[in-house]
């Protein structure tokens, strides 16, 4: 019986399969070098007479092990090098003399806007808490700068209300949990809340700044909503400082 | 056979101990602990190369690509500073154990 080519076991074929294995169960390239200088040593040691270089390839795949096991245990020792820069990063920043942001803390009616807006969440029946619950949670807050600011401008409180109605429409079951997560926009609109608040050198991050970081984050309902109202950042800022002058020489 | 978490315990002391003695790569590694073991430590081999990366992370150990004559590359490994000192902590670890366990096994029979 004649061996057709098709029969034999050809290596390099069987590598490039073996590499895509590999890589699909997440393994990097630089890793994937190393593991493959040790796989191809592997198999050549183990050919003799008796075992052909297929035999031995399958057993060097039996112990290299799991791809995805031997990928958890790299993605560990890369979590520990993330980490280690995180320990580095402050000292280094101070040593450079690049100033470090002080933590914000949120005033009183910022975290009860924020509270406000969980509770609007649950109203619509949603699982997370989105631009247009926060911006609720602004509005719903009696004693905050926000909803003047937003009067000056001339736009309604309940426009803006039937607005977001328009955009989302309720969830179909009420969910059961009150911890609801803040979207990925809506803690971009956090962050950029706590920017505004330290350009104009305050030590708390306030409802008006939370407001001007929904507006300023751009892609969420809320920015949508109020850029239909024509609600726009330059304006909305100047107000709000006209608005907290006011309060200050009322108070 | 040695039960997993004792092999998973061991590598780092294993490892260090074998490059205190020289530059060595992950392929000669596992060799080495199979002969010196009588076949009994046997590691999946996919899973020293992580426990490697992470003592570079850890700034124990450096690697080095060193090509050979037949053109095949290998990645070699040697003890840093840091490492020694690890290994020496490790070592005092291990000794007191073993010392314990001999002790409390003297002179019985098992």
């Amino acid at each position: 019986m004649a061996f057709g080519k098709d029969n034999m076991f050809n290596l390099e074929k069987s590598m490039t399969e073996w590499r895509r294995g590999m890589k699909s169960a997440g393994i990097k390239s630089a890793a994937l070098e190393e593991l493959e200088n040790h796989f191809r040593e592997d198999i050549e040691r183990q050919i003799t007479a008796e075992v052909t270089m297929e035999q031995s390839f399958v057993i060097a795949v039996q112990r290299l092990g799991n791809p995805v096991a031997v990928q958890n245990e790299f993605a560990k020792a890369a979590s520990l090098k993330r980490s280690r820069l995180q320990r580095w990063k402050e000292p280094f920043l101070k040593f450079v003399g690049i100033p470090l942001a002080d933590p914000l803390v949120f005033t009183v009616a910022a975290q009860e806007s924020l509270q406000l807006g969980g509770k609007e969440a649950l109203s619509f029946h949603h699982d997370f808490i989105g631009t247009e619950h926060v911006l609720l949670g602004l509005l719903e807050l009696e004693t905050g700068v926000v909803r003047g600011v937003l009067q000056r401008l001339g736009v309604n409180p309940k426009t803006v209300r039937n607005e977001i109605e328009k955009v989302v429409g309720p969830g179909a079951t009420p969910r059961p949990t009150n911890e609801l997560p803040y979207t990925p926009r809506v803690k971009k609109a956090l962050e950029i809340a706590g920017s505004e608040a330290r350009a104009l050198k305050q030590t708390q991050v306030g409802a008006e700044h939370i407001f001007l970081g929904l507006l300023r984050e751009g892609g969420g309902v809320a920015a949508m909503v109020l850029k239909t109202l024509g609600v726009n950042v330059q304006t909305t800022r100047e107000e709000i400082l006209r608005e907290l002058n006011r309060k200050q020489n009322s108070a | 056979m040695i039960e997993k978490e004792l092999i998973a315990a061991s590598t780092e002391p294993l490892v260090l101990s074998l490059l205190a003695k020289g530059e060595s790569y992950g392929y000669e590694l596992i060799q080495e602990v199979k002969r010196l073991s009588g076949e009994k430590v046997e590691w999946t081999d996919g899973m020293l190369y992580p426990v490697l990366h992470r003592m570079e992370e850890e700034g124990w150990i450096k690697a080095r690509w060193v090509e050979g004559d037949n053109g095949r590359k290998r990645k070699y490994y040697s003890i840093k500073k840091d490492g020694q000192k690890a290994l020496q902590a490790k070592r005092e670890q291990w000794t007191l154990v073993s010392s314990v366990l001999n002790g409390l096994w003297k002179g019985q029979h098992v």
